[in-house]
């Protein structure tokens, strides 16, 4: 498995790099942590490279890279990485890849574990490459900013997408996952799985019945969810809540809850011009939203 | 749902929601095209002026490369009967263009020999003595050297010296902040300043002063324009030195002078020797932009400065196709072949007539008011446009106004430079942004004030001093 962290500004990022973090070490996943830095005009932008070029050839960090450093030091101060004299961060080397894509070299760097890059340019694109190109499973990025990045993300990035909000590293917190009987349900629950086990992480299931179905129905999703979670040797309780789907799951979630739910099965199109209802729950919630694909 | 349906509208939409700009243009252009042609333009003027609004907005917001913006306006040109495919071609390339390629070009020959490090050392010698005048020293030389070299060249050699002396800055303390601010907007300003000072400091001066002799038969030389443009450059100078020191109040106390040092390792004799060759050839060229710009143009003096770098081994031919913006010059060839068209078409006559109707409806129709209107609409539009590609489109309208008389398309040109609200209206602007340590917000606060003084300074300088020379 393969995830991508993409980082912003420093103080904004460690939520987002820790829970990142925590989940790529659950998964035993390769991670990448990029940092996407401002787009530039096509009239500036060979001027801002041949400067940006210029403060390498001085020894000057160019933009982004104290980022990654910031980022690289917050892992090693939280022992993600372990640190050793030789992978200092001052030693590093840019390596100018295709499609604004660089990424930076540690010189004692001797695992591929954690790959540190940096993309300019246009934010969903950016990710978008990224993720096409190094095929990562999960997108995490930080719940601030403008809420239309994380519909496109959604919408456009073919990898589950992990919108980090209002995350804080030593509360304790439970797993929320809404169920149906769709496929994309089937794959928030493997996910909730590696992840409640890694952490041992108490789960709650929700449903809410719509349309058609009874009752009955909807508990027999319930409990057949919790048994997948027993199995696993996982704390798991269920609740049977009422009310539009999005409203309901919404209220229910606290600042404790960390939710995990699949993605909308609806055409595209649609999802485009009305949203979905994962969707909306990733923007209504105030806390941490994980949309598995 | 089917899994290609799925990823055939999802790509669809991917593409639509990064080139909306593009589909919204084209049906605009659409809708234009299909209203009958207002009362006084013909046919080819008319569409002449809706290539222009087309362009405008996919510069404004790039949803396409501008290599794409600037085939596309050729194409046009010709598929709308705005003029046939050979008058166009020949519009197409002038010495406004070479002089863009080959200052594009020059400029990359120059930032690739280092001289940043001397430049320091040198003003470090003159301006040293305190921390205060060594950024006051940043600025005027950024100026200085921005006047004849152009914006982008000056800001590439400068900014590695302000960020060495501001490296290890806590910019968490407000005045760790300014200071770090305070140094940044000085070579900024300083460099942006310059750049109106003379016709090699921008692209957008070269493309006036080729329509001046185009359309008004009105030759600028060097020295004319510096005599017009030099005084408001150092007026300007004082003013935004005092405007920064009052933005952003700072001790000083942690700007590192010799910063720069521990980021360079000795230079060698072989350095020497191509500084000195680099300074010689730098000489060269703007002697030959003040002495022989009448027989030999500005572009090809520029195209002349990049040859004899490439000829004796400075730089490859590599290292200078890598770096060009061949884009940027596609795009001001097209964007100036559009210009010509919209004069010889007579549209920026139609458009200069409703403008004068406009004014005659003030309650004060005067001059002054023409020419207020002319340099706020051209700064304001420069801004959001950038300045070159503001002057190649709005150039000739402003000549219309008064062709005879320069002080209007001196002054389009002059605030069409004046670069201080938005980040995306020059290199400068742009490379600071890039930094990361100044916001976009940070700069319009700054910038406006500025710009609104310059607007004085210029309305000024050409009421009371253009007109005793």
């Amino acid at each position: 498995m393969k995830i991508l962290i993409a980082i912003g500004g420093r103080e904004f990022s460690k939520p987002t790099l820790d829970l990142g973090m925590k989940i790529a070490n659950s998964f035993k996943s390769s991670t990448t942590i990029a940092y996407v830095g401002k787009k530039i005009s096509q009239f500036s932008e060979k001027d801002v490279s041949v400067v940006h070029q210029n403060l390498d050839n001085r020894e000057l960090y160019r933009p982004g890279i104290r980022t990654l450093e910031w980022a690289y030091d917050f892992l090693i101060s939280k022992k993600y990485i372990e640190e050793k004299d030789s992978n200092k961060f001052n030693d590093y080397l840019l390596v100018d890849e295709e499609n604004s894509r660089m990424k930076v070299l540690l010189k004692g760097q001797q695992s591929d574990k954690i790959d540190l890059i940096m993309r300019t340019g246009e934010i969903i694109e950016q990710l978008k490459n990224e993720v096409e190109t190094n095929k990562h499973d999960i997108t995490i990025i930080g719940g601030g900013g403008n809420k239309g990045i994380h519909q496109k993300l959604v919408q456009f990035i073919d990898s589950s997408v992990f919108v980090v909000k209002n995350y804080s590293v030593n509360k304790k917190y439970r797993i929320l996952v809404p169920v149906n009987e769709s496929k994309g349900s089937d794959m928030a629950i493997e996910t909730a799985i590696n992840f409640a086990k890694s952490y041992k992480l108490d789960v709650e299931i929700v449903s809410v019945p719509e349309g058609k179905k009874s009752i009955k129905e909807v508990e027999k999703i319930l409990l057949k969810t919790k048994d997948k979670f027993s199995k696993n040797k996982i704390k798991a309780s269920t609740k049977l809540i009422s009310g539009s789907a999005v409203n309901s799951i919404v209220n229910h979630a606290k600042d404790d809850s960390i939710v995990i739910l699949g993605v909308s099965p609806k055409n595209p199109i649609m999802k485009y011009f009305f949203g979905s209802k994962p969707l909306s729950i990733a923007q209504k919630c105030n806390c941490p939203v994980l949309i598995t694909k | 749902m089917n899994e290609s349906y799925k990823v055939i509208s999802s790509s669809i939409l991917f593409w639509f929601s990064q080139k909306k700009w593009f589909v919204y243009s084209v049906l605009v252009s659409i809708f234009l095209l299909n209203l009958s042609t207002p009362v006084g333009l013909t046919v080819a003027a008319y569409h002449s002026l809706i290539i222009l609004l087309l362009v405008f907005m996919l510069v404004t917001f790039e949803p396409i490369p501008f290599p794409a913006i600037a085939l596309l306006t050729l194409v046009l040109q010709v598929v709308l009967g705005v003029a046939p495919p050979n008058v166009v071609a020949s519009s197409f390339m002038n010495d406004a263009v070479l002089f863009v390629m080959g200052s594009l070009m020059f400029a990359i020959a120059i930032v690739h020999q280092g001289l940043d490090i001397r430049l320091a050392k040198l003003i470090i010698k003159i301006f040293g003595k305190s921390k205060r005048l060594f950024l006051a020293g940043l600025m005027t030389i950024s100026a200085i050297l921005s006047s004849f070299l152009g914006e982008h060249t000056v800001i590439a050699i400068m900014l590695p010296i302000g960020l060495s002396v501001i490296k290890n800055i806590d910019t968490q303390q407000s005045d760790g902040k300014n200071a770090v601010l305070l140094t940044l907007f000085s070579i900024a300003y300083g460099t942006i300043i310059g750049s109106i000072g003379t016709p090699s400091g921008g692209a957008r001066n070269v493309i006036m002063i080729n329509y001046l002799q185009e359309f008004s038969n009105v030759s600028i030389d060097y020295w004319k324009w510096m005599k017009h443009a030099y005084p408001i450059l150092i007026i300007q100078l004082i003013v935004a030195y005092y405007v920064l020191q009052f933005t952003f109040p700072s001790s000083l106390n942690n700007i590192k002078m010799r910063g720069f040092k521990k980021n360079i390792g000795k230079t060698d004799v072989k350095k020497n020797i191509n500084h000195l060759f680099s300074c010689l050839i730098i000489i060269g060229i703007i002697f030959s932009w003040f002495t022989f710009n009448d027989i030999y143009g500005l572009g090809i003096i520029a195209l002349a400065g990049a040859l004899t770098f490439m000829i004796f081994g400075m730089i490859s031919w590599e290292e200078i196709n890598k770096n060009t913006n061949w884009g940027v010059i596609l795009l001001f060839a097209a964007t100036i072949s559009l210009g010509f068209q919209i004069n010889e078409t007579g549209a920026s006559s139609w458009l200069v007539m409703k403008f004068n109707e406009l004014l005659a409806t003030l309650p004060s129709n005067s001059m002054n008011v023409s020419w207020s209107i002319m340099a706020v609409l051209s700064g304001l539009t420069a801004n959001f446009f950038t300045s070159s590609a503001t002057v190649s489109l709005i150039g000739p309208m402003a000549i219309e106004l008064h062709p005879t008389d320069i002080s209007f398309a001196l002054s389009s040109a002059i605030a069409s430079g004046f670069s201080f609200l938005t980040v995306i209206s020059s290199p400068t602007a742009m490379i600071l942004y890039s930094t990361g340590l100044v916001s976009t917000k940070m700069f319009f606060r700054v910038g406006i004030l500025m710009f609104c003084i310059s607007i004085i300074i210029l309305y000024l300088m050409s009421q009371f001093y253009w007109v005793t020379l």
